[in-house]
């Protein structure tokens, strides 16, 4: 299995290289990151993937982004929105990963969504940074939040993905914290290794069977 | 008064943990109240008296923490929510738990190299910059003044370019 940060930020979004991201990520067990606004590439054999971050209030704003030509493929991740939002997102098939629900309303992402989710194969991603950073109440709301994302997929089989949302090498988490950080909104060590394991998965997705002729 | 016979002492683990970036100088109490707090902030008071964490030995980038078995998983959570430590940025990794101190000394032997960290003047982004070489090919780069100094984390290979 193929175990990934499913999301980092380079400089100069952040303190540090992006091939020092990789040095460190190959440290703490990682085979590969996903880099928001860098092209993919492999350093010291540690493959860095190209993440496009889309924030959008409407469907249109998505679609102009995923339109607009890039040197390379890259994986396109969509913060969360609404209700409908979320909905279309999905249903259209424009994101591979969907981050930051916990910043959402609470019914932006119910069991209809999960299901859709878990038919088109995208992901929800579990952005342990906020986890980190916040106290009290706020952190409270995102564990009640990831606690709720965890039980619809234990539902409905949607993909997770785990990030350290790291914009600097001492916030990237190993594989082993990665997992303790999990175990407190109730993902289990299984869960939290197939999630980990989760962006290689989605980016050589298995097409459905066609009859041809 | 007689000590108590070990069947009847409580069980506990050991955690080896890195504490990042290198070059750091903490000591084993400051250590000790960052994961408290941090324990107390996600776990809660009584939470943290179950885990009884302590601070066995800090020193060369490394520290060894102590808890009651059962709650490893807690103190590696609790150690990846610490991000501060007197206002300075920092990273505590867990390396490995065992249930004996001999074994984890035994790893930190392997672990600690004795390197230095050669400085040099370097110029980055048209800025000056003060380089320091880590194991690898790491290059951490601290800017040069007296205030707010920025740092950088790096490879030679991004010096080179």
């Amino acid at each position: 299995m193929q175990y990934t940060d499913a999301c980092v930020f380079p400089l100069p979004l952040g303190d540090s290289s992006l091939r020092r991201m990789a040095f460190e990520a190959r440290e703490l067990g990682f085979d590969s990151i996903v880099a928001a606004g860098v092209a993919g590439s492999v350093y010291r054999g540690i493959e860095i993937i190209g993440g496009t971050l889309i924030h959008a209030k409407e469907t249109r704003e998505v679609q102009a982004v995923l339109r607009k030509d890039t040197p390379q493929p890259s994986l396109p991740i969509v913060s969360a929105g609404g209700y409908s939002f979320n909905r279309a997102v999905i249903q259209a098939g424009w994101a591979k990963v969907i981050r930051e629900i916990h910043t959402t309303p609470r019914n932006s992402f119910d069991h209809i969504i999960s299901r859709m989710a878990a038919d088109k194969q995208v992901a929800v991603d579990l952005d342990l940074s906020v986890l980190i950073q916040e106290r009290g109440y706020m952190r409270q709301k995102v564990l009640q939040r990831y606690a709720d994302l965890v039980s619809l997929q234990g539902r409905f089989d949607f993909p997770f993905t785990i990030s350290s949302g790291a914009r600097s090498i001492l916030e990237m988490k190993s594989r082993r914290d990665m997992i303790a950080l999990c175990g407190l909104f109730g993902l289990d060590r299984e869960g939290a290794l197939s999630a980990l394991g989760n962006v290689s998965r989605i980016i050589h997705r298995e097409k459905p069977v066609e009859v041809v002729a | 008064m007689k000590p108590r016979p070990p069947t009847m002492r409580g069980k506990r683990r050991y955690i080896l943990v890195r504490m990042d970036p290198p070059g750091l100088d903490l000591d084993g109490r400051e250590l000790y109240y960052a994961i408290s707090e941090s324990l107390t902030d996600i776990f809660g008071d009584a939470g943290v008296a179950r885990i009884q964490p302590s601070v066995v030995s800090c020193g060369e980038g490394y520290a060894i923490i102590r808890c009651t078995r059962s709650a490893e998983e807690k103190v590696i959570a609790g150690l990846a929510t610490v991000a501060y430590i007197r206002e300075r940025k920092v990273a505590i990794r867990s390396i490995l738990t065992s249930g004996t101190l001999r074994s984890l000394r035994q790893h930190l032997d392997t672990l600690r190299d004795g390197q230095s960290f050669p400085e040099r003047d370097v110029t980055f982004q048209k800025r000056p910059w003060i380089s320091v070489r880590f194991r690898g090919t790491k290059v951490d780069l601290f800017e040069k003044g007296f205030k707010n100094q920025e740092r950088l984390f790096l490879t030679e290979d991004d010096l080179e370019e």
